[in-house]
């Protein structure tokens, strides 16, 4: 059974959303957890809700890394940080994968810290998922997008990888055998976008064990014309924080102009399910979390603001990572590309 | 009130003894009556399809085995609110079961029914706590009780009512006090009175050694720190286990028989009985030698961790880390037996609108 580590310090609504997600798992599944953290305050929380003991472990961690920290000093400065004892327990063989919802840099680097690169990935890649449109029956409901904040720039090859990577993870975890990639951007003539772009398109082009749909504009993110979209981090970053960013103007929007407007307030509960179902879509709760990918172990990275259904989520999505056996399906997938 | 079965003499002459009462309903027996159709169904139950919680008649035996070996008589009561009419299910059982056992109460529903004493169809806490006193009333006075029940009901106030008259903790004043916002009946209430006061005369003794709460609805086990370090509320037999060895009323050789019984029976792995020692260590009912102890014996005894055949580093690097925290763990002092707050106690049950009698 897999034996997820679990950073409980990490989130802005950490310990207490963290350790009410592991309480909750261990009560409907059998997947093995390890809270990492002040084992203190862990207890104290435990012992506040229902639980299975049976299914949860703790391991002190005497420090954590704030969401607003340097990452790259903190880790250096706190040596006994709970995501980096969470890392080492996953590097040492005491658990199969980390589940953090905190700071995201310090999250990269303790990962890259303690986990081995598969051999030939040259840079890792930090994937989300988000809501799209859906084209065809059975299709997804998620996208993948990678990198989006594990690298700044990237060279075409390692584009080509991120695509590689985020085909054999869609396979995996989406069951698409054949996932549409993407690479994101300005225009789709293969010769938009600079040298870079372009080379990346070509090699892209040539991989055959990817299923590559050209270039996708920035309106078409949200279409089903790609499940895996790749880009480099930076580009990916602005990205993700668009799509939670527009999300959330929308419902504030909505909900002000409610409180101004009985039209309003009466439109919207005529249409509330509709709303509830797009709320649904997007939230980040649903989904849980997302993989760092090209590590031989895992990495699952949680939304910060993640509450307790996102983190039992992102569990439930480790494991099952696990279980599929995602970090060899990789390897399998870089190591025909080379 | 109650109908129940000729009781085992009292120890003879200070004999050394020791007493385990039983609720039987979620803490020995798997007992399902949470819809209607469960409850209909019950007294058309065999024996055979009665199903026991995992680990609990090894923990009984265990315990019986134990007490003999200390030289210690062993008593073995079971309790219940069931009404008697189960009984002949409930006996052929615990045969089955290989339990020995010395007394076995039923709540006499039809008696009640008959005499039309409706409030004492449903009253729990006077229907027990009146058949404790008196079956101690009646004998075996031994020095050394344990009482074992379940999140369910009320258990955990009425064991601690019992324990806190048996030792004086509780005035006969406070205890009417208690009764009368618990609503008790006022039968059942002369009874407990009658015998709390028979009790006190015969000189009151700290009996109760623990309690033991299986927490069967996943209760959080915060909520029963208003009991005191007495009551262990316990999610397996083998917490239970555990703590009664680390007492000295369990001995080594019954701690595989339950894990045995746990992982043969119940798809337990050690690391799942690992976990749970280390839960109770966490929550201040286990000293963490007692864990490394447990823990060797499950060794010793052939029952191997998941983890035992990593590379010697691995094992080096988990040993560490094991260390560190049982050091770490060294200096957290046990709780401290407190004074329970039952006026608090009931505050709380009002506010969270749970019933009392």
């Amino acid at each position: 059974m897999p034996r997820i580590a679990v950073d409980a310090m990490g989130g802005d609504f950490a310990p207490e959303e963290v350790v009410k997600g592991v309480a909750r798992v261990s009560l409907e599944s059998d997947i093995e957890m390890v809270l990492v953290g002040n084992a203190d305050r862990i207890q104290a929380l435990l012992d506040a809700g229902p639980y299975n003991p049976e299914l949860i472990s703790v391991r002190h961690a005497s420090t954590a890394i704030g969401m607003g920290e340097e990452p790259r000093e903190a880790l250096r400065a706190k040596r006994d940080a709970s995501i980096t004892v969470a890392t080492r327990m996953v590097a040492g063989g005491d658990a199969d994968a980390v589940v953090s919802a905190g700071n995201t840099g310090a999250c990269v680097l303790a990962a890259a810290k303690n986990f081995k690169l598969i051999r030939g990935v040259k840079k890792a890649a930090l994937a989300s998922v988000y809501p799209r449109q859906t084209e065809y029956p059975g299709q997804d409901v998620f996208g993948l997008l990678l990198d989006v904040g594990a690298t700044i720039r990237c060279d075409a090859v390692e584009l080509a990888q991120f695509a590689v990577m985020g085909s054999a993870y869609a396979r995996r975890i989406s069951k698409q055998p054949a996932a549409r990639v993407g690479l994101l951007n300005m225009g789709s003539e293969e010769t938009k976008g600079g040298e870079v772009l372009v080379e990346a398109h070509r090699r892209l082009r040539s991989l055959p064990a990817v299923n590559f749909v050209g270039n996708v504009e920035g309106n078409e993110i949200a279409t089903g014309r790609a499940d895996v979209i790749v880009a480099e981090g930076l580009l990916g970053n602005v990205v993700l924080k668009l799509l939670e960013g527009i999300s959330e103007v929308a419902t504030s929007l909505a909900l002000q102009a409610a409180h101004e407007s009985w039209r309003w307030r009466l439109g919207m509960a005529m249409l509330s399910s509709g709303i509830a179902r797009m709320r649904d879509l997007t939230d980040f709760k649903t989904y849980g979390g997302a993989p760092i990918l090209g590590f031989e172990s895992l990495c699952i990275k949680a939304h910060g603001r993640s509450t307790a259904p996102a983190i039992s989520n992102a569990i439930k999505v480790a494991a099952k990572a696990v279980r599929d056996r995602i970090a060899p399906e990789i390897a399998d997938a870089v190591a025909q590309i080379r | 009130m109650s109908r129940a079965e000729p009781e085992a003499p009292a120890p003879a002459g200070g004999e050394p003894a020791v007493t385990f009462r039983w609720d039987l309903d979620k803490t020995y027996l798997r007992t399902e009556f949470e819809t209607f159709r469960q409850l209909v169904r019950i007294p058309f139950e065999s024996a055979a399809d009665k199903v026991h919680l995992p680990g609990v008649p090894q923990l009984i035996r265990a315990l019986r085995r134990s007490a003999l070996a200390r030289g210690e008589r062993p008593y073995v009561f079971f309790l219940s609110a069931s009404p008697p009419q189960i009984g002949t299910a409930i006996r052929q059982k615990l045969d089955l079961d290989g339990i020995e056992y010395d007394g076995i109460t039923f709540k006499d529903q039809l008696r009640n029914l008959m005499r039309g004493r409706f409030k004492s169809l449903t009253e729990q806490i006077g229907y027990k706590l009146a058949e404790l006193l008196e079956a101690r009333v009646r004998g075996p006075a031994a020095p050394r009780e344990v009482l074992f029940g379940d999140d369910w009901e009320s258990d955990p106030l009425i064991y601690s009512l019992y324990a806190d008259v048996l030792s004086g903790a509780l005035s006969p004043a406070r205890l009417a006090d208690v009764l009368a916002a618990l609503a008790v009946e006022r039968l059942a209430m002369a009874r407990i009175e009658r015998a709390a006061e028979a009790l006190s005369e015969a000189g009151h003794v700290d009996a109760v050694a623990r309690i033991y709460i299986n927490l069967e609805r996943r209760t959080p086990p915060g909520r029963f720190h208003a009991f005191g370090a007495r009551l262990v509320p316990a999610f397996n037999s083998f917490q239970t286990g555990a703590s009664l060895y680390e007492i000295g009323l369990l001995d080594a050789e019954g701690i595989p028989d339950i894990a045995g019984a746990l992982i043969d029976q119940s798809g337990y792995t050690v690391e799942r009985l690992r976990n749970s020692l280390d839960d109770l260590v966490r929550r201040g009912h286990l000293r963490p030698d007692t864990r490394g102890r447990v823990v060797g014996i499950l060794e010793r005894s052939g029952v191997r961790a998941a983890g035992a055949r990593k590379r010697l580093r691995e094992r080096l690097r988990a040993a560490l880390a094991e260390w560190r925290e049982r050091r770490r763990r060294a200096a957290v002092d046990a709780p401290a037996p407190v004074a329970i707050d039952y006026e608090h106690i009931l505050q709380d049950w009002s506010r969270r609108g749970l019933r009392g009698a």
